[in-house]
């Protein structure tokens, strides 16, 4: 492994700590594209809000135009039909008159102010006068009025007139200045939009960069873990082929002096027995004992070491039919003893078999060894279903996991707590050979089938107050 | 002496003394020829005649040069020495060498006992099976 990956695998921050980073960081840039798409959404209400603002001013600016125009054609007229009194100008009168009305109207929906409206009204009522103190000379063909009338007329006219100017131009100045102000805030909420958009895109640049460097780290980090796995497999798989290579040797050319050693001390007692003397024959019995002692050891390591290498296919296993099993397997030494056996309900698994059996025969033929002699062996086997953080010393990643807890009590002679750990080592035994016989592969067996099963196997004891046998199976003990 | 003889090919000179130990021990009469390595044990095959051949062959699995596994599938592959009754005699337990031997066309498998006594009792049980209770080629 080269520097900079090492330096990569030497993280400053935890895996939990990370991935809350991250998840931290997405959020708050989720949060933020969020929030600043609300406002300029609401920034862009305004500024379509200001523009429609600017068109209706525009259109308000039109039709004052258009009004003024007419009134002032109008005006035209009516003074040129005073002095000519032909039917041109006073067909022109009634037709600027009509087209008048309409405009007068648009204005007064246009313009909803109260102030200016107020002003639109004023304007009518104004034009209203002038029409009712005119009318009657282009309505009337026939009507004639002295030079003074006609002069007071005109000149009350030309006040009018004067006094709809002035409206039309205020109404005039007003909407220009409305204009101005709201084309103002029409482009200042364009700069808005703007510099929001630019906002929006850094910040969340910022932030799903940053997250991306972290998940990238993350994924680069997992291959390095990744590849180290696969070398570790490798080194397991290779020193797993060496421990069959092992077990071969073991079968095959341990035994192989072993063999010689009893059959030559057979037959030396068989054919010269008359010869030896008194000691003689008892080394020589305790040749064929070593021997015998060597041979049960060696094949109890081999069964340990077959161990290794399941073998057989998990399956669906109902741990009731292995208690089962195990009771008739023992059945000579279950009626010998007269032991009671109490099992609670016991739940099935994906299991190895064989080696299932191996466990539970294990400790239930420890149990049935190790009673007090004159006490009737009683083993309690009860059940409950348990979370990973309940074991002792369990590997961090088990904690989340679910285990089955198997308990296995007995009333026998029990042992010292000091011992609960090393009673599990292969080949310790905590009693002479002369007390009990055994190897001592029993307990070593079973912590390598649980240790298969990915679980658990505690022991407590007291010194003549009987063992008890905590396992703990994952309800998956395999991943697949 | 009896005409017919039983052939052991087993490299372990201790094992060739223990078998023939045994033979005499249970007074079975036949001549008993020992061979230390599969090669030997088909040299002597090819040279000896039809009407020469053993009543039955012990033949260990693990010997140097040609094993037992290469001699059974010589003999069994041969067309007059076939018909020997072949007894594989090895320490192996392992049942990919047990079932191995019968396809290859072993007559029977069995393993080397660990002491004198229990050999003795097999070598006996052996002999009384292929000399006296089965019948075989002459």
């Amino acid at each position: 492994m080269n520097l900079t990956s090492l330096r990569l695998l030497n993280r400053s921050l935890d895996e939990r700590q990370l991935t809350w980073a991250i998840r931290f960081l997405f959020g708050i840039s989720i949060l933020l594209i969020i929030a600043l798409s609300y406002s300029y959404h609401k920034i862009n209400e305004e500024l379509i809000f200001y523009s429609e603002r600017v068109d209706h001013t525009q259109q308000i600016m039109n039709t004052l135009e258009k009004t003024s125009s007419k009134f002032y054609q109008t005006v035209y007229h009516g003074r040129t039909y005073l002095l000519l009194r032909d039917e041109a100008n006073k067909r022109a009168i009634h037709k600027h008159i009509s087209d008048l009305d309409p405009l007068l109207n648009q204005l007064d929906s246009l313009i909803t102010p109260p102030p200016l409206n107020k002003r639109v009204k004023e304007l009518e009522a104004t034009l209203d006068e002038l029409y009712e103190r005119t009318h009657i000379y282009w309505t009337d063909s026939t009507y004639t009025a002295n030079r003074q009338d006609q002069e007071a007329l005109l000149r009350d006219a030309s006040v009018l007139i004067a006094e709809a100017n002035r409206i039309m131009d205020d109404l005039s100045i007003a909407q220009t200045k409305l204009m101005h102000n709201r084309m103002q805030s029409r482009d200042n909420y364009k700069k808005q939009v703007f510099r929001y958009n630019w906002v929006i895109m850094l910040v969340a640049l910022v932030f799903l960069t940053a997250s991306f460097i972290l998940l990238d780290r993350e994924l680069r980090r997992n291959n390095l873990y990744r590849i180290e796995l696969e070398n570790k497999v490798e080194n397991l798989n290779r020193s797993n082929n060496e421990l069959e290579q092992f077990a071969y040797v073991a079968s095959h050319d341990l035994q192989e002096p072993l063999r010689k050693i009893q059959s030559f001390s057979d037959r030396l007692l068989l054919k010269h027995r008359q010869q030896l003397k008194g000691d003689a024959l008892i080394m020589l019995d305790k040749i064929n004992d070593s021997a015998q002692r060597m041979q049960l050891l060696i094949n109890d390591l081999l069964a340990f070491s077959r161990l290794v290498n399941p073998g057989d296919n998990a399956q669906e296993v109902d741990l009731n039919e292995i208690l089962k099993e195990v009771k008739s397997n023992l059945s000579e030494t279950i009626k010998e003893r007269n032991v009671v056996i109490d099992s609670a309900y016991l739940p099935g698994l994906e299991a190895y078999p064989v080696q299932m059996i191996q466990l539970f025969q294990n400790l239930v033929s420890n149990s049935i060894k190790y009673s007090k002699p004159e006490v009737i062996p009683h083993i309690t086997i009860s059940y409950k279903l348990v979370g990973g953080s309940e074991i002792p010393n369990i590997k961090p990643a088990h904690k989340e996991l679910q285990f089955h807890r198997i308990e296995f009590a007995d009333n026998g002679i029990g042992f010292s707590p000091e011992y609960a750990e090393k009673i599990f080592v292969i080949f310790q035994r905590l009693h002479g050979r002369g007390e009990f016989e055994g190897t001592g592969i029993g307990l070593a067996i079973c912590r390598r089938v649980i240790s298969n099963h990915n679980g658990y196997i505690i022991a407590e004891g007291q010194e003549g107050k009987g063992a008890k046998f905590f396992i703990y199976l994952p309800i998956q003990p395999f991943i697949s | 002496m009896i005409n017919q003889s039983i052939l052991m090919a087993d490299d372990d000179a201790d094992d060739r003394f223990l078998v023939q130990a045994a033979f005499e021990d249970n007074n079975i009469p036949h001549h008993i020829l020992f061979f230390e390595d599969g090669e030997q044990l088909l040299n002597h095959l090819s040279t000896t005649s039809g009407d020469n051949a053993p009543s039955f062959i012990l033949l260990d699995l693990n010997m140097p040069k040609r094993d037992g596994r290469e001699v059974l599938k010589v003999l069994k592959s041969d067309k007059q020495l076939r018909s020997i009754p072949i007894i594989i005699f090895s320490t192996s337990k392992a049942p990919d060498d047990v079932n191995s031997s019968y396809f290859l066309g072993a007559n029977s498998y069995v393993v080397k006992p660990s002491s004198y006594e229990h050999l003795k009792d097999v070598i006996q049980k052996i002999s009384d099976f292929w000399l006296n209770t089965a019948m075989i080629p002459s």
